[in-house]
């Protein structure tokens, strides 16, 4: 909070600069400047080749003139993009929709079962309490290595590989990263809330859903939008786990290795699309994400 | 911690015998309530992290005879001689680990400290630029990879200008050349344009706990950004970095990067991560997968807690 005012305060000698500092800052701020560019100028191509015809970006290539706009604006590729583009029958509406689904699964398992887990062993005192508490932190500590032919062995004997199932089943652990943070933030919250439920002859279920699952809303979103990115980007649980289920971020791969010579700037527009959900969300929440995050995820 | 004993010890108060009953029942419905908060991740846990380990060691000692699994030590001579073995794939995939890791500790964590600490001494448009540093942290990686790939190529917009600055360019782009150390070193360039965010939020969020005081006095006595960075905000901030190292090190053998979706592991550039991913999808030797990994283990085990040890002690800091 005192750091919050004096920041604010532009009057502090901290923003007070010499003229060998504005020099340094000059300085870093070209440096900055470049990495922008470097990050930003290869979007404006993606962005510029994919109104292209194939012709038309190919016939640039031959000319030098890769930054040139297109000859005719081919919007039509955006269209194109959702059905020309496809891996084993999915195409990127069919992407999308296991993206989605898939995120959904992972992220709302993943973080209440966390909730559960985090609830519990926070509030409750039982026997074998100290035991899983210190187990959780333990498995999570040990860096296992290789343990991939055994998970894949497993999936497959329980014939979970390759269906819907192999999410449901796997992500329903309710220990790891998540489980810490809800754990802490129960641990702080005061248990006279769940004392005044009982006394209004309310049960321990009620307690935790009604009064204190809905206050632990802000740290729950917070785990929820940083597990929906990581999930919504990754491909390689994908490709090993459930091959028939392609997402944008695993079925782009394929699109590449095979479609790319065929459609490069079809590629390019699917690669544009696939984008703006990620955008969008991170312009909703872009405060939430950078002020709570700290050592390894969020702030305690 | 008292919050719950308030209403939890009933045991040790002598039970009036009309709220007997009642009691019993509230006991009775904690316990239904607890097992049924904790019994799916009590066996998922058991199950997916138990049982894999369980069966990922039984694995190493194991080999397929004839179709049939028989136990042996073999998977740990065979490991030893693919890793000794120069140009053998394991061989390759572990100095390959070893030089990610390196730029990971002493490129990419440096330049986001550097970046954290300008960003927070806000320099002009540090709130635009803390999104474009952060920005290849949420996109999705095959975007950015087939961008990068497609920049470099020589068909793309940079590829074209190093084409014309150097007439020796490689003909299918710095990504694929065979017998080189350039397509690893492209992606190592790679991972650090793109890695500078994820550690930038976090190396910020450590020091916008250091209080402001500190700065303003050692502006006072006249320090210089650079020498308050060495001098205050590293030796304030060690905790954080010496997690940060400490997590590196425990995902060394576990992060595979874009290696599958920049070159599909080809050019030399595999690491361990993507050569135990890469047997696994191919259905190739599990075993040794195993054995593999266990050994990795068994290193990184006394690593950490080493490491651990050592950063704890120099870490020690409070304010």
């Amino acid at each position: 909070m005192v750091n919050s005012i004096r920041i604010k305060d532009s009057g502090s000698v901290l923003y007070k600069r010499t003229k060998g500092e504005k020099v340094i800052y000059a300085i870093i701020f070209a440096f900055f400047a470049l990495y922008t560019a470097l990050m930003v100028f290869p979007f404006i191509w993606l962005f510029i080749s994919s109104f292209k015809s194939s012709y038309n970006y190919l016939e640039d290539i031959d000319h030098f003139r890769v930054m040139a706009l297109p000859t005719k604006w081919m919007f039509e590729n955006y269209a194109k993009a959702f059905v020309e583009l496809e891996h084993d029958g999915t195409n990127l509406f069919g992407m999308f929709f296991n993206s989605i689904w898939y995120t959904a699964v992972v992220v709302i398992e993943g973080v209440f079962f966390s909730a559960c887990t985090g609830y519990s062993l926070s509030k409750y005192k039982f026997k074998c309490k100290n035991l899983i508490y210190t187990v959780a932190v333990v498995s999570m500590t040990i860096p296992v290595v290789g343990t991939l032919p055994a998970s894949f062995r497993l999936s497959a004997a329980l014939r979970i590989y390759d269906t819907p199932l192999q999410p449901i089943v796997t992500c329903a652990g309710g220990f790891g990263f998540n489980f810490l943070i809800m754990y802490a933030f129960f641990k702080n919250m005061p248990w006279s809330y769940a004392e005044a439920v009982f006394m209004d002859g309310g049960n321990d279920f009620i307690a935790f859903f009604k009064v204190m699952l809905p206050m632990a809303v802000g740290p729950i979103v917070t785990l929820s939008i940083i597990a929906s990115i990581s999930c919504w980007n990754d491909y390689t649980s994908i490709i090993l786990f459930m091959p028939s289920y392609q997402t944008v971020a695993s079925g782009l791969y394929f699109v590449q290795l095979t479609m790319f010579e065929k459609f490069p700037t079809i590629y390019y527009a699917a690669l544009f699309i696939s984008m703006i959900p990620v955008i969008v969300v991170f312009a909703i929440f872009s405060e939430q994400i950078m002020k709570n995050m700290s050592v390894g995820g969020l702030k305690g | 911690m008292e919050n719950q004993e308030t209403f939890l010890p009933i045991e040790k108060k002598k039970l009036q015998p009309n709220n007997f009953l009642n009691k019993q029942k509230t006991r009775k419905g904690q316990k239904i309530f607890l097992v049924c908060m904790l019994a799916i991740p009590i066996v998922n846990w058991l199950v997916f992290w138990l049982y894999v380990n369980l069966s990922s060691i039984l694995l190493a000692f194991q080999i397929d005879i004839a179709g049939e699994m028989q136990w042996s030590l073999q998977n740990f001579e065979t490991f030893w001689q693919h890793l000794t073995d120069k140009g053998n794939q394991l061989n390759i995939s572990l100095k390959n680990t070893m030089l990610y890791f390196l730029s990971s500790a002493l490129i990419t964590m440096p330049l986001s400290l550097l970046v954290s600490y300008f960003l927070s001494k806000k320099i002009l448009g540090y709130k635009f630029f803390r999104i474009v540093f952060y920005l290849p942290c949420i996109i999705t990686p095959i975007i950015l990879t087939s961008v990068y790939s497609q920049v470099l190529h020589p068909d793309g917009p940079l590829g074209i200008l190093f084409s014309k600055i150097n007439p020796n360019y490689p003909m299918n782009g710095p990504l694929r050349i065979h017998g080189s150390i350039v397509p690893t070193l492209t992606i190592i360039v790679y991972t650090v344009l793109t890695g500078i965010g994820g550690d930038m939020l976090i190396f910020s969020g450590a020091m916008s706990r250091i209080p402001t005081e500190v700065f303003e006095s050692a502006k006072l006595d006249g320090c210089g950004p650079f020498r308050e960075v060495v001098t205050i905000v590293v030796p304030l901030i060690l905790s954080t970095i010496s997690t940060k190292v400490v997590l590196l090190i425990s995902g060394i053998f576990s992060a595979s990067g874009p290696i599958m979706l920049l070159v599909t592991g080809e050019y030399q550039t595999s690491t361990i991560a993507f050569w135990i991913y890469n047997i696994v999808q191919e259905e190739g030797d599990y075993n040794l997968v195993a054995t593999a990994g266990l050994c990795f283990t068994l290193v990184l085990i006394p690593l950490i807690i080493l490491v651990r040890a050592v950063m704890d002690k120099i870490s020690d800091v409070e304010y």
